[in-house]
């Protein structure tokens, strides 16, 4: 069996849920970025965006902090060191994937 | 949705929202013009007499406004992203919501390659003083060619990074006006002005027509 294929075993099954790999995926990307980028970018509903980033969040992988701009509430998400390095491995492997199966 | 090349698109996505709509061309402009008028100001005799006058009259502290004029730049820089930070919050980036984007756009090494061209440029030219090729002003010329240089190969690789076209036209063309500046018999303080200059209207073209297709596309969303 390739490697490629032995380390599917290993992979972050936090990361690899779609959702939640577009929310790290677009915080690895940036220092930090609010809940309404998160929503646009990922096309999830708002609950489901906050589910998901509570479950990162949970995990040390993100970094939340909810503060009032005005009147309105505002949700500002990072990535922690602890997921920058968790979704790079993530990427790795699954990029490693993802080229062992095209070929 | 995640397909690698959909998590990739993500990622690219994020990384050019922050040059998406101009304003960080245009702040890099202004602080490129002002930077090179305030050098060249510097070295102006009508300047310097002015401050020695200022000094003569009032005492030390007028010599404060000769210290001012080289803040100028990053002060306006400063304000630019305060200015910035306002048209985004209430207007551009109102529905697509904030991103603060990463500090290094650019690998490392890419940032010290810029640093090595810079030398390498200063480099030869005390190289090509020293074996008589060429006069004492190419040295100082060669300051302003090679940060050119410089901040040209940054901007191409930036482009190449994050996938924006424009930086590597500008950066081409910004990377051949300031090599023409070797060869025209300009002064140190004249040649800081044609290089800030022109860099300036570069990047200002750039910002303005990205600007307007920004503000197109907002308006056209409303």
């Amino acid at each position: 069996m390739a490697d490629e294929i032995k380390d599917l075993t290993k992979i972050d099954r936090l990361i690899h849920e779609p959702s939640r790999l577009a929310i790290m995926a677009v915080l690895s990307a940036c220092e930090s970025a609010d809940f309404t980028y998160l929503l646009n970018t990922t096309g999830l509903t708002k609950g489901n965006l906050s589910a998901h980033l509570s479950k990162l969040e949970d995990a040390g992988y993100i970094k939340i902090v909810k503060r009032f701009k005005g009147k309105y509430p505002n949700t500002l998400c990072s990535c922690s060191s602890q997921g920058r390095r968790a979704f790079e491995s993530y990427w790795k492997q699954y990029s490693a994937l993802a080229q062992h199966l095209e070929q | 949705m995640t397909s690698p090349s959909d998590v990739e698109r993500l990622i690219q996505d994020t990384r050019r929202y922050e040059f998406g709509d101009g304003l960080r061309d245009i702040q890099m402009a202004i602080y490129f013009a002002l930077s090179s008028v305030a050098v060249w100001l510097v070295f102006q005799p009508f300047w310097v007499t002015l401050l020695g006058d200022l000094v003569e009259r009032y005492g030390r502290g007028a010599a404060w406004p000769g210290i001012l004029v080289m803040l100028i730049a990053p002060l306006a820089v400063i304000g630019m992203l305060g200015l910035m930070n306002f048209v985004r919050k209430r207007w551009l980036w109102r529905e697509s919501g904030m991103v603060k984007p990463a500090r290094w756009i650019v690998p490392r090494r890419v940032t010290v390659l810029s640093v090595v061209i810079l030398l390498a440029g200063l480099a030869f030219a005390v190289f090509a003083r020293r074996q008589g090729w060429v006069e004492d002003s190419f040295i100082l010329r060669m300051l302003w060619t090679a940060s050119g240089w410089s901040f040209a190969y940054t901007l191409i690789s930036m482009g190449r990074e994050i996938d924006l076209d424009r930086y590597l036209l500008i950066g081409a063309i910004g990377g051949l006006l300031s090599t023409f500046l070797l060869f025209l018999p300009l002064t140190f303080a004249v040649a800081a002005l044609v290089f800030g200059l022109s860099w300036g209207v570069l990047l200002s073209i750039s910002g303005i027509l990205t600007l307007r297709r920004a503000v197109d596309a907002r308006t056209a969303g409303e």
